[in-house]
């Protein structure tokens, strides 16, 4: 068969939701062989695109092109039967199976009699990882696994069942920098291999890095289709976002001043499962203070923030506020001794997708005056108070009634801070602050979390985003299963340092 | 599920058109069936609605029927609001009918201003701790509370059988029933000679209270939000716990007042099979109304005529009584079919 010039790509695809037009005219093509990365802010059309190209999703207008021609995936199986497969940003895996059941699920090897053929499948797998050159414990349970071999096993999985097209959405967002290193050589063997690379990315060094072409989108358009070697990533940032965007960036300094607003004792927590995650940890967080926490996925900082904000109670250790004992605490007694909770998982925990955007500031102090008096909620006050906080959190809104779903991320993560500091707390545990936000977004969230901290609102900022640690925190704390593996403060602290102690080693 | 997320005080009419949708269905299922077994449809559904709807009788005879309905359909709602799958309002209903019943055969001298309302508060107070044991497993010991309050209905059915065949059988009684409520502890006849009673007008304003409760109240509102999303309530700080046991209690209150309101208005004594499932047909109308106050009504109001027509339909024609089963049945089967699901999934920017 003759080598097509384009792999897979889009032709005047158009898509439109009701009034929005999610995709105008989007042009994109692919190569055989080579890694394109797709860059864009929320609400640019990557997801819509990346649907259209799946099968997911029809585009009103223009076709997807595969192999040079147009065709109409009708879904995702007619996709893959093209070879084209995605890896979400969600890992799709599931969590009780082995990495070697999960690999095979839905497509498995079987023997005379219906029954699988493990020895078969445990070749192919060797087979496929010896390819990636990566050594895998194929009979680790998913749940066990390191974070980046999952990610592995999810790209092995669209090789095993032939995939020569990969779609990879934000593939590195939950990694250690040399994960992500280890990660993107990966995608560079299987490009020289002949195989053709989506990239959906935010982290635009790693996009320069990795893809021999860029598509930058914005406003469901394409702005620019690029290279590495004609754009850099101020260049990139501004096509994205149609401005020079500016970071704010504050000097980092030990702040000794003030008792601690939150303190951890000898804290030593389980995960839902009973696995222990966090190993006697101490810590303090005192007020104008911003503590950060960087760790590999699964370090224990969920079960760090669950312990401090009372989600679940701690195997063992305590925790203070303001030096007051608060492990036997209740949610809504720790909120009210002034803790604020800013959710790693926007969608299911930081807000109620279905429930208007009023409710969801309102939440949790409704019963609170002057929202209620004798018993009622005051429908009139809440929303007077509501349109000014969501105002002096730069909302972007039509009606404070809307459900809050039908807001773009980076408006529905503002809602969100704008509830929880609101509230004028005393100390914020802000998990993943910036996650699925656009870089406008960010900066605007980065400002209120500065504005906070400068008011002598405490943070412990939990971020797999060391570049936003180390805009903001004042000291970052690196866990290693479940341990302190080491403290950075000052100036001097290093990307690289800050990478070392995540994997285990000495900064 | 698209659950609009209503303003304080808009109606919800995407509400009210879900729910009529599963009657459109089951009424062309049932002109099917009519029309293949050489009747015509069109006249048979005629005949329903006049008899469902011709006359003040007639529309006193739904809303009768209605009545346990509506009472039930709320009861189960307010737990299901809050994302609590109880199906126990049937065993609270006759717990609360028995309750009802034998305050009102045993208290003969008290006048009925006082007597009605302490048989209301009987079968309500009883309903209303029945219901709160499967909320205390539920919120403590995390059972489940469909089968545990599935369970409880075998048992409280039980139990009734059992007291009424023991210290509350009347006196000299073959079949097992209490002793007639004295007169004084009757619900009052609104329309005579119809068999509209207080009973429909007292559904109505717990109904009218459930449109408030849900609306404006800080407890109908951790409801809403613990049903749409139980994580995010707990994380900004709801009372969990605290609101299982409120709903559940609240709804078996309900139910009580329901099974004592059938007691004082219909049956006037506790029998056996006090209840032909209104507590079952009362979860259909909730599924089928999306919790919402107009959707209930509709629903208790088409059920209600289904049964008052049903019965006399066949008195006058060689229709069976069975379609009337297979119109409800097929109205609570599209009921719980989430219609709007099957719509076009909006896609992400």
């Amino acid at each position: 068969m003759k080598t097509p010039a384009i792999r897979i790509g889009a032709h005047r695809v158009t898509r439109r939701f009701g009034g929005l037009l999610a995709n105008d005219g989007i042009d994109l093509a692919a190569a055989p062989g080579t890694i394109r990365g797709v860059v864009g802010g929320n609400g640019a059309g990557k997801t819509t695109l990346m649907r259209i190209l799946q099968g997911l999703d029809q585009p009103d207008e223009g076709t997807v092109i595969v192999n040079d021609k147009p065709v109409r995936l009708a879904n995702p199986a007619d996709a893959f039967a093209r070879g084209i497969g995605m890896v979400h940003q969600e890992f799709m895996l599931v969590q009780d199976l082995t990495l070697l059941e999960n690999l095979i699920l839905g497509r498995e090897p079987v023997k005379r009699g219906g029954v699988i053929d493990r020895a078969a499948a445990l070749a192919e797998a060797r087979r496929l990882a010896a390819l990636a050159g990566v050594e895998l414990d194929w009979s680790l349970v998913a749940s066990q696994a390191p974070v980046h071999l999952r990610q592995v096993v999810e790209i092995l999985r669209l090789l095993y069942r032939g995939a020569d097209v990969l779609i990879l959405d934000e593939p590195t967002a939950v990694l250690a920098p040399r994960q992500v290193r280890d990660l993107l050589a990966l995608l560079r063997r299987l490009r020289d291999e002949g195989r053709t690379i989506l990239f959906i990315s935010h982290k635009l060094d790693e996009v320069l890095s990795v893809c021999d072409g860029v598509t930058v989108l914005r406003g469901g358009r394409v702005v620019a289709a690029t290279t590495p070697a004609e754009a850099d990533i101020a260049r990139l940032a501004e096509l994205m976002v149609g401005e020079p965007v500016e970071f704010p960036r504050r000097v980092p300094h030990a702040r000794t001043i003030g008792a601690p607003v939150v303190s951890l004792r000898g804290l030593t927590a389980v995960d839902s499962r009973g696995v222990t995650r966090l190993s006697v940890v101490d810590l303090d967080l005192r007020p104008a203070e911003i503590v950060g926490i960087a760790g590999v996925a699964g370090s224990g900082q969920d079960e760090m923030l669950a312990a401090i904000v009372g989600l679940r109670r701690p195997l063992a250790g305590r925790v203070l506020i303001e030096g007051a004992d608060a492990t036997a605490l209740s949610i809504s007694a720790r909120r009210a001794a002034g803790v604020g909770y800013v959710s790693a998982d926007r969608a299911h925990e930081g807000l109620c997708l279905p429930e208007s955007i009023q409710g969801n500031v309102v939440a949790g102090r409704h019963r609170a005056p002057p929202f209620a008096r004798a018993g009622l909620l005051r429908p009139p006050v809440i929303r007077e108070h509501v349109r000014g906080a969501l105002h002096r959190f730069g909302v972007v809104y039509r009606d404070e009634t809307d459900p809050v779903r039908s807001l773009s991320g980076g408006n529905q993560q503002r809602v969100v801070i704008a509830r929880e500091l609101d509230r004028n707390p005393k100390a914020l545990v802000a998990a993943q602050p910036t996650r699925g936000v656009d870089i406008a977004g960010i900066a605007y969230i980065h400002r209120q979390l500065l504005e906070f901290s400068k008011t002598g609102g405490a943070i412990l900022l939990i971020s797999e985003e060391l570049e936003e640690l180390m805009n903001l925190a004042d000291r970052i704390v690196v866990l290693y299963r479940g341990r302190i593996a080491g403290e950075l403060s000052g100036e001097d602290r290093s990307l690289a340092g800050i990478g070392r102690l995540m994997i285990g080693e000495a900064a | 599920m698209t659950l609009a997320a209503p303003g304080v005080l808009r109606p919800d009419w995407g509400t009210a058109v879900a729910a009529a949708l599963p009657f459109v269905v089951a009424l062309a299922v049932g002109a099917v069936l009519l029309a293949a077994t050489g009747r015509n449809p069109i006249d048979v559904y005629a005949l329903m609605a006049r008899e469902g709807f011709g006359g003040a009788n007639r529309i006193a005879a739904t809303l009768t029927a209605a009545t346990p309905i509506l009472f039930t359909a709320v009861a189960t709602a307010v737990s299901f609001r809050a994302g609590i799958f109880n199906v126990g309002v049937e065993g609270a209903f006759y717990l609360g009918g028995l309750a009802g019943a034998v305050v009102g055969f045993t208290l003969v001298s008290w006048p009925s201003p006082l007597l009605i309302p302490a048989e209301l508060a009987a079968g309500a107070l009883f309903g209303g701790m029945w219901l709160t044991l499967p909320g205390i497993l539920r919120a403590w010991l995390e059972v489940d509370e469909v089968v545990s309050t599935l369970m409880l209905n075998f048992v409280a059915i039980n139990l009734t059988l059992l007291l009424v065949n023991g210290p509350f059988l009347a006196p000299g009684s073959a079949n097992s029933a209490t002793p007639m409520i004295a007169t004084a502890g009757w619900l009052p006849r609104l329309l005579p000679p119809t068999t509209l009673t207080l009973g429909f007008f007292i559904a109505l304003a717990v109904l009218v209270l459930y449109f408030v409760w849900e609306r404006l109240t800080p407890l109908g509102f951790e409801a809403r939000l613990n049903g749409l999303n139980p994580r995010f309530s707990r994380a900004v700080g709801i009372d969990v716990r605290g609101l299982i046991l409120k709903t559940m209690a609240l709804s078996g209150m309900i139910g009580g007042l329901a099974g004592s309101a059938h007691a004082l208005g219909v049956t006037h004594r506790f029998v056996v099979g006090f209840s032909p499932g209104y507590g079952w047909t009362g979860l259909a109308v909730a599924l089928m109304g999306r919790n919402s106050a107009i959707g209930m009504l509709i629903g208790a109001i088409v059920f209600g005529a289904l049964a008052s027509a049903g019965t006399t339909v066949q008195l006058f024609s060689d229709i069976p009584l069975e379609i009337v089963d297979v119109l409800q049945g097929v109205v609570t089967i599209f009921a719980v079919v989430r219609f709007a699901r099957i719509r076009k999934r909006p896609g992400r920017a």
